[in-house]
């Protein structure tokens, strides 16, 4: 029997920033470099309906409209920025939400350009992550995206997840779901400065504890590179399968680099950008 | 042919190494019940925790380390000393944290073997140099001393030999093969690389593929921290349970720890092993 197969988004909207418009963008291109279904959970559904093409998901899942006292702040380049909820806690429950056996779990301000994540379903792993990272402005500290902090754990990006439903990976959502229900015990044990909420960090300790508190094979990393630009960044063009960034200079505050991908997969961490961008694609449909 | 751990352990003005050696005896017979290991030590071993050592054997040729607080100058002696046919010798400021009996048949494939590849709490390979510009600087293999093994054998005889020449005339062979980063005492681990360049054997007496056997290197500048104290304790907890099994950090321990520190052994975790072991 063969396994059913797709791509799970979250789009749960804050008042500031719109994921269900990049859920619909990024679905789009989703069903154009991938060819699969997917499906969004959503505490919008009015608003997706009544503003949105609803036929580019194959299924929509509704959860409750929540407040959340998870705030912080979003950048729009390197001097501007807006304090709005992060409405980030529902991840661990994809794996009973998502109506797929193998699952690609994204945020959706990561933008498709090539068809490589389709390599996941022919591997063997049941779960998969991205750990090694490239930030597109070379000369940025990375080391945070190294360890969850200096002294401990491997950092996990939760950005994008493969995951085939085992009992395994039961477990590891689990766990998650765990890990966020005590965040203050977890964020002190593994030394995380910041209160703040984040799925990288759940993932990373939830991915140390299934390997046994040390270093393992629990978790393979999925095909390609990581990159990123981070929210001090700006999204300045999109053209089908190429993006011109404008990339924070080192020590020059609001001074930008201009660069240009091609067929690259890229985390687009300044999201007010990224809406620009489909604003403008939307309007030239 | 017979087999065993072999460790020098001599006492100074600051550090009780045969409590060190005492600690590590019973970690291994904790994880590897039936290894035997000896001590060569010119100093008393307390009567508690003789019966751990299969022989307590004095330190042979005099001791050419009487007269200095950092003694190492009768390490080249552990070939003659030992009483087995295959010996693996390790610091005393280690602990054996799993079975090793692997490591063993590894090692049958060598008539010398030193570990080239040290992990860090975390499991990461240690790339930093902090602590072996002499190695880099100077083209030396990156050999350690610290767990090495060695089959009565030419080879083994045969460096060992070189290796009483280099440690009893360091500062000649430290001037020829040492020049930058030039060290200010004798080490052991120079010195046994200088002995594997002489020898041009550094290819078939270690193995930079090899996983194992290694060791867990706790020296807080190899660690791949961007805020390095003095101490690792300092930002580390350490945390051993019932069992002997120890935590540094979020991160279980296996295989070789060596922890470096000589306050790493508290009442608490000597009390863990005796209780473990009743000793």
């Amino acid at each position: 029997m063969n396994k059913t197969r797709g791509v799970v988004l979250f789009a749960r909207n804050n008042g500031r920033l719109d994921y269900v418009k990049q859920a619909v963008f990024l679905a789009k291109r989703i069903k154009e470099y991938l060819d699969l279904p997917t499906t969004v959970i959503t505490d919008s559904f009015n608003y997706l309906q009544s503003n949105f093409d609803v036929s580019v998901f194959d299924k929509i899942i509704q959860v409750e409209y929540m407040e959340t006292k998870n705030n912080r702040a979003f950048f729009d380049g390197s001097l501007s920025h807006k304090t709005a909820p992060f409405k980030n806690d529902m991840r661990d429950g994809v794996y009973n939400w998502s109506p797929y056996d193998e699952t690609l779990l994204m945020d959706t301000d990561y933008i498709i350009c090539n068809d490589l994540l389709l390599k996941c379903f022919d591997m063997q792993h049941d779960l998969m992550l991205f750990k090694e990272s490239y930030d597109l402005a070379d000369h940025r500290d990375h080391t945070e995206f190294e360890h969850i902090s200096d002294y401990t754990i491997d950092f996990y990006w939760a950005t994008v997840v493969f995951f085939r439903k085992t009992p395994e990976n039961e477990v590891f959502f689990d766990l998650i779901r765990h890990i966020k229900q005590e965040w203050n015990h977890y964020r002190r044990l593994y030394q995380v400065e910041s209160s703040l909420f984040r799925n990288d960090f759940a993932f990373s300790i939830a991915v140390h504890i299934m390997n046994g508190f040390a270093k393992g094979s629990f978790v393979a990393p999925l095909p390609g590179k990581h990159l990123y630009t981070t929210d001090r960044d700006v999204l300045q063009r999109l053209d089908k399968d190429s993006m011109i960034f404008l990339v924070e200079k080192k020590d020059h505050l609001g001074e930008y680099t201009m660069l240009k991908t091609e067929k690259q997969n890229v985390h687009v961490m300044n999201k007010f950008s990224l809406e620009r961008i489909i604003d403008a694609e939307m309007k030239n449909v | 042919m017979s087999k065993g751990i072999l460790v020098l352990a001599q006492n100074n003005s600051t550090v009780d190494y045969v409590e060190q050696a005492c600690l590590l005896a019973m970690s291994l017979k904790v994880t590897n019940p039936n290894t035997d290991i000896s001590i060569v030590t010119n100093d008393a071993v307390p009567d508690v925790y003789k019966h751990l050592f299969d022989k307590i054997i004095p330190i042979p040729f005099n001791d050419d380390a009487a007269s200095v607080d950092w003694k190492i100058e009768n390490r080249w002696k552990l070939y003659h000393a030992t009483p087995y046919d295959q010996t693996m010798v390790l610091d005393t400021d280690m602990l054996v944290l799993q079975d090793i009996a692997s490591w063993w048949k590894f090692l049958e494939n060598y008539k010398l073997y030193f570990t080239s590849k040290v992990f860090t709490y975390r499991g990461e390979v240690v790339t930093s140099d902090y602590y072996r510009k002499a190695f880099t600087a100077n083209n030396l293999p990156n050999l350690y001393s610290g767990l090495h093994y060695f089959e009565k054998s030419d080879l083994a005889l045969e460096f060992y030999t070189w290796l009483e020449l280099v440690m009893q005339n360091w500062e000649l062979f430290y001037g020829m093969y040492v020049k930058e980063n030039y060290p200010g005492r004798v080490s052991v681990d120079v010195s046994a690389a200088i002995v594997a360049k002489i020898l041009d054997c550094d290819e078939s007496i270690t193995n930079k593929y090899a996983s194992f056997p290694t060791f867990t290197h706790m020296k807080p500048y190899i660690q791949n921290w961007n805020r390095t104290p003095e101490k690792w304790q300092d930002c580390l907890g350490v945390y051993i349970n019932r069992n002997c099994e120890i935590k540094i950090g979020n991160f279980s321990q296996s295989g070789i720890l060596h922890y470096t520190e000589k306050d790493f052994v508290t009442p608490e975790i000597i009390e863990r092993y005796r209780n473990y072991l009743h000793v």
